[in-house]
């Protein structure tokens, strides 16, 4: 899913060429984000448009050549004057009388041409890693530029840039491929590449080759000229790794341009890509330099006059993060009673915090949604969650810009981010950004590969798990306390990958273990009688609670669940299931059946689960450790290719000796009926859960402040 | 010894009397930095002269009645619109075509002039804790008389030409305690009495005589006539002139409101870090 949608799409044509584009927000100034096309599009932009989007009017454009653009095979129809009219025609149809323009590698070329000529409309450029021939290119790309035209056998590595073997069956792929490995150099950048090489695939080769053909970008003096044309404020992006555009060609820019030149140390080619947060920040604060943006109304407290005040984000993939932290929260005013906590949250971790009360920071509207985009990686009682992770790169960047925006305003002494994964990520990717203490709450640690998944998924889980650890160990002072709900036994005995550590040694050496934080006490043997007849359960019925946690995936188990209630009812008369869809599936959308109770959100659902004589539930670990502690029988589906349920939960649950597995590939509604029959009523012998878990984080924290 | 030595230390003369002016760095744009009241001189920036010149051009001055610069005797000798010549002299000595102008408490009244009467010399203006006569004053200092003589004055009724003559001292250690309601401001506060010494309490009356004649109805002439970017800081525990008033400022200026909960009246001197950052920032915008 992506993290933001354009709040408007359109197409010009000129000249019978159609050119794409989206605007997305609606400030001043307006933002033109011109990619490299055809070699890429607008998606490129993705880590970048939903922040900048939040401040300025940003149009985006895919450029002639790829996207849902036309695909135009004659090298004149890619001549500078003719993309640089394009990018006119968009400002026009966007209604963007000026913009800033934003341009990579031979885009910049481009919106120089556009600069000079239509001063106008320009109020200013960001040229990122800038292919301008102010300075030599590098010797392996003039040598393949000198024999792009002649027939290579056998090319290899930067040969690969020639038009015989892009015409050659599956030339254009390998070249695509060997060229993005060059210029994401940044160790872990899987996923940049993944994403960069599939946008170039998205064209063909006679697009690219006419492109190349019809490029003329000026050089030389007449490119020095064009440089010295520009009026407006220019700012150069460019990474001292770039395999493609060396940083002398940035630097002369900014020279003749009298713009300034940023260095990424370390960064690669797709700066934009690869460290977004950056690329974000130069850009917003160039824009606010050039347009000397009104300083907004605000309020600075005076450092001894300010309450002590703590961010919590909660995890918003499910609804367990949100009743632990809760029960966190108040374990943690009782130790600090003069502590403020504002909440980053969204749904369905909102509909807790609002029925507990609690205060939600009103940036929590800008949010993308990590839920929705979860759901709609699942399909069926599948789950891919490593993979949806990975995809769920934009939101992650778009939240932490969110995040960012509200720590630097909002004086927090304190950030406890219960699998924040963003904040993470983030502030180990850019520490400088770093604000206030910081708390990081996890229930398992470590990726861990798909059987199915084979070598690929084994080797991108190892790369995950080893640019974590490599956070941890270079930035210590980023998380101030990491907290394991749970205990060193609940973690798994494997190791994080081919030559990484084991997983339970290192997180013993990294992590303080609290416990597992259920956020309730369950009731006692004796005490259950009461709690059934508070619900309005009777002494001689079986209740059955359905419940599928507190995301959007689960229809799936309920349709089968639901086929197996009248089976099971024939066996056990005295059956009464009640299914829970939760906050994020409507009940209403299942058909009704006679005898079967449906319900939404169910507020503290652990009061019900305490009272059933049986549960069906999936593998999410908080429902499972509810009923764990709650010495309930229930049967339990992790989501096929979920590792943290398949691998993380179920090794949990064993050691509590809790539950009952079931494949849900391979149950029929027989096997559901005939597993309800066998344990319904059943009693258990889990090993006891603890009831101090929240007690001891929120001491963990409280040392802290 | 200073954080920062004057490139330039130097005194022009106008209408007969010295102004000293001194400039600091080199960068784009100019920065000029307004004297506050004649009670204090151009130090009273010391906080933001050595960070503000790393970046811009930094100009500031002594205004008459203190420091460096001349002492007439005559009320009619710091009227607004001397100060305001002041500052055209001082700019002009020192080189500088156009300039952001930063302005503390009565500087305001001066800034707000020079940006309606030479818009072309102004990009644009920072008020902090502005002095503009926009709203009635604090309700503890209705018990000033300034002109009336007074049996044993207390507290702002030391606010008074007569017992300045004779306890000149007396009523800056009270004022100075005014302009910093911040716990652990000693520093501030001997720094301030230690300026105000350098004057006297004749010059002082004088001084302020004149600027009895300026009224909120001319502070909002000015401000309709303003065309610049305007940045107002004012601290909601300023006890010299209410935080209502910068709030008025901005409203009538359609300028930009920073709010500094807890700060006093000289939040330049008190809270430096945040008001360089504002000042900085505001001051970006005219780079080019």
């Amino acid at each position: 899913m992506r993290a933001r949608l354009p709040d408007r799409e359109g197409v010009i044509t000129r000249c019978g060429v159609r050119v794409a584009f989206e605007v997305f927000g609606h400030g001043e100034p307006a933002v033109l984000l011109v990619p490299a096309s055809p070699i890429t599009h607008a998606r490129s932009w993705k880590g970048i448009v939903p922040a900048l989007a939040r401040r300025f009017t940003v149009i985006t454009t895919d450029g002639r050549g790829t996207g849902r653009s036309d695909r135009s095979h004659q090298p004149e129809r890619h001549a500078p004057a003719e993309v640089t009219a394009d990018l006119l025609a968009v400002l026009d149809a966007a209604g963007a009388g000026r913009a800033i323009l934003v341009a990579h590698c031979h885009a910049v070329p481009w919106a120089l041409g556009l600069a000079a000529d239509q001063p106008e409309r320009a109020a200013g450029v960001v040229a990122i890693a800038p292919g301008m021939a102010v300075a030599p290119p590098y010797p392996y790309a003039a040598e393949a530029e000198r024999r792009w035209a002649d027939p290579v056998d056998e090319p290899a590595g930067w040969s690969m840039r020639n038009r015989h073997f892009w015409r050659h069956d599956g030339g254009y792929r390998e070249w695509v491929e060997f060229f993005f490995g060059q210029q994401l150099p940044e160790p872990h950048s899987t996923k940049q590449y993944e994403d960069t090489v599939g946008w170039a695939l998205d064209t063909d080769p006679e697009a690219m080759i006419a492109e190349r053909e019809g490029r003329a970008a000026p050089a030389g003096r007449e490119a020095e000229a064009l440089c010295r044309r520009v009026r407006c404020p220019v700012r150069v992006l460019h990474g001292s790794d770039d395999r493609c555009q060396p940083v002398a060609r940035g630097r002369r820019l900014a020279e003749l341009t009298g713009g300034d030149l940023v260095v990424l140390d370390g960064a690669g080619h797709l700066p934009q890509s690869r460290d977004p947060v950056k690329v974000t920040r130069l850009i917003t604060g160039f824009a606010d330099t050039i347009t000397g943006a009104p300083m907004p109304a605000t309020t600075w407290t005076r450092g001894r006059c300010r309450p002590r005040r703590a961010l919590y984000l909660s995890s918003p993939i499910g609804l367990g993060h949100a009743r632990r932290d809760v029960a966190l929260v108040r374990e943690l005013k009782q130790l600090r009673p003069d502590l403020e906590i504002d909440w980053l949250a969204q749904h369905p971790v909102t509909a807790v915090l609002d029925a507990e009360g609690e205060h939600i920071h009103p940036a929590s509207q800008w949010l993308a949604s990590e839920s929705a985009h979860v759901a709609s990686e699942a399909s069926g009682h599948d789950l891919h969650c490593f993979q949806a992770l990975r995809r769920m790169d934009e939101i992650l960047v778009a939240n932490f810009m969110v995040f960012q925006e509200v720590v630097e305003e909002g004086g927090y002494d304190l950030v406890i981010g219960d699998e924040a994964w963003d904040v993470d990520y983030y502030w180990h990717e850019n520490p400088e950004l770093k604000r206030g203490q910081n708390v990081w709450l996890t229930d398992f640690v470590g990726y861990l590969p798909m059987p199915d998944g084979g070598e690929r998924e084994a080797f991108l889980t190892a790369d995950y798990n080893a640019e974590m650890i490599e956070h941890i160990e270079r930035y210590p002072w980023i998380r101030d306390r990491a907290i394991f709900v749970g205990n060193d036994d609940d973690i798994v005995p494997d190791t994080f990958g081919r030559n990484l550590p084991a997983i339970r040694d290192w997180t013993t050496r990294h992590f303080s273990y609290s416990g597992y934080i259920t956020g309730f006490t369950p009731p006692e043997p004796g005490q259950v009688a009461a709690l059934r007849a508070e619900l309005g359960y009777r002494d001689d019925e079986l209740v059955c609670v359905v419940a599928v946690g507190g995301s959007g995936v689960g229809q799936a188990l309920i349709d089968k669940v639901v086929t197996a209630y009248p089976l099971a009812k024939k066996a056990v008369p005295e059956l009464r299931m009640i299914v829970v869809t939760g906050p994020r599936i409507d009940p209403a959308a299942f058909p009704p059946r006679a005898g079967l109770e449906m319900h939404g959100y169910v507020h503290r659902l652990y009061r019900h689960l305490c009272a059933c004589d049986l549960a069906i539930v999936q593998g999410g670990l908080t429902t499972t450790m509810e009923l764990t502690a709650a010495k309930r029988p229930f049967l339990y589906f992790p989501l096929e290719h979920h590792f943290e349920q398949n691998f993380h939960v179920r090794h949990r649950l064993n050691r509590y000796g809790a539950g009952q597995r079931m494949d849900y590939a391979t149950t029929d509604p027989d096997l559901i009926a005939a597993a309800i029959t066998e344990l319904a009523g059943q009693p258990v012998s889990y090993r006891d859960v603890e009831t101090d878990g929240a007690a001891r984080a929120a001491r963990l924290i409280a040392e802290l402040i | 010894m200073r954080a920062r030595y004057p490139d330039c230390d130097r005194i022009v003369v106008r209408d007969g009397v010295g102004i000293r002016y001194e400039r600091y760095g080199q960068g784009r744009p100019a920065i000029l930095l307004l004297p506050a009241w004649s009670l204090v001189h151009s130090r009273h920036w010391k906080m933001q002269v050595a960070y503000l010149a790393r970046h811009f051009t930094v100009v500031c001055f002594d205004g008459r009645g203190s420091g460096g610069s001349g002492r007439p005797p005559e009320p009619a000798a710091y009227t607004d619109a001397q100060f305001a010549s002041d500052a055209m002299a001082v700019m002009d000595a020192a080189g500088i075509e156009t300039a952001v102008l930063v302005s503390v408490s009565r500087g305001a009244l001066w800034s707000l002039r020079l940006c309606a009467e030479h818009p072309d010399r102004v990009l644009g203006a920072v008020f902090v804790a502005p002095t503009a006569l926009l709203m009635p004053p604090l309700a503890e200092r209705r018990v000033q008389r300034f002109g009336e003589v007074l049996d044993d004055p207390v507290g702002w009724q030391t606010y008074n030409a007569h017992y300045w003559k004779t306890n000149y001292p007396e009523f800056v250690e009270f004022f100075a305690g005014r302009i910093f309601t911040e716990p652990h401001s000693t520093k501030q506060i001997e720094d301030a009495i230690g300026w105000a010494l350098e004057t006297d309490g004749e010059t002082l009356a004088a001084a302020d005589r004149a600027l009895e004649c300026s009224d909120g109805s001319a502070t909002r002439r000015l401000a309709a006539r303003l065309a610049c970017p305007v940045l107002v800081i004012h601290g909601t525990g300023d006890a010299v002139r209410g935080y209502y008033e910068g709030e008025a400022l901005a409203r009538c200026t359609g300028g930009a409101l920073v709010t500094l909960a807890g700060s006093g009246h000289f939040p330049h001197a008190r809270d430096p870090v945040r008001v360089n950052g504002l000042i900085k920032k505001f001051a970006d915008g005219f780079r080019r």
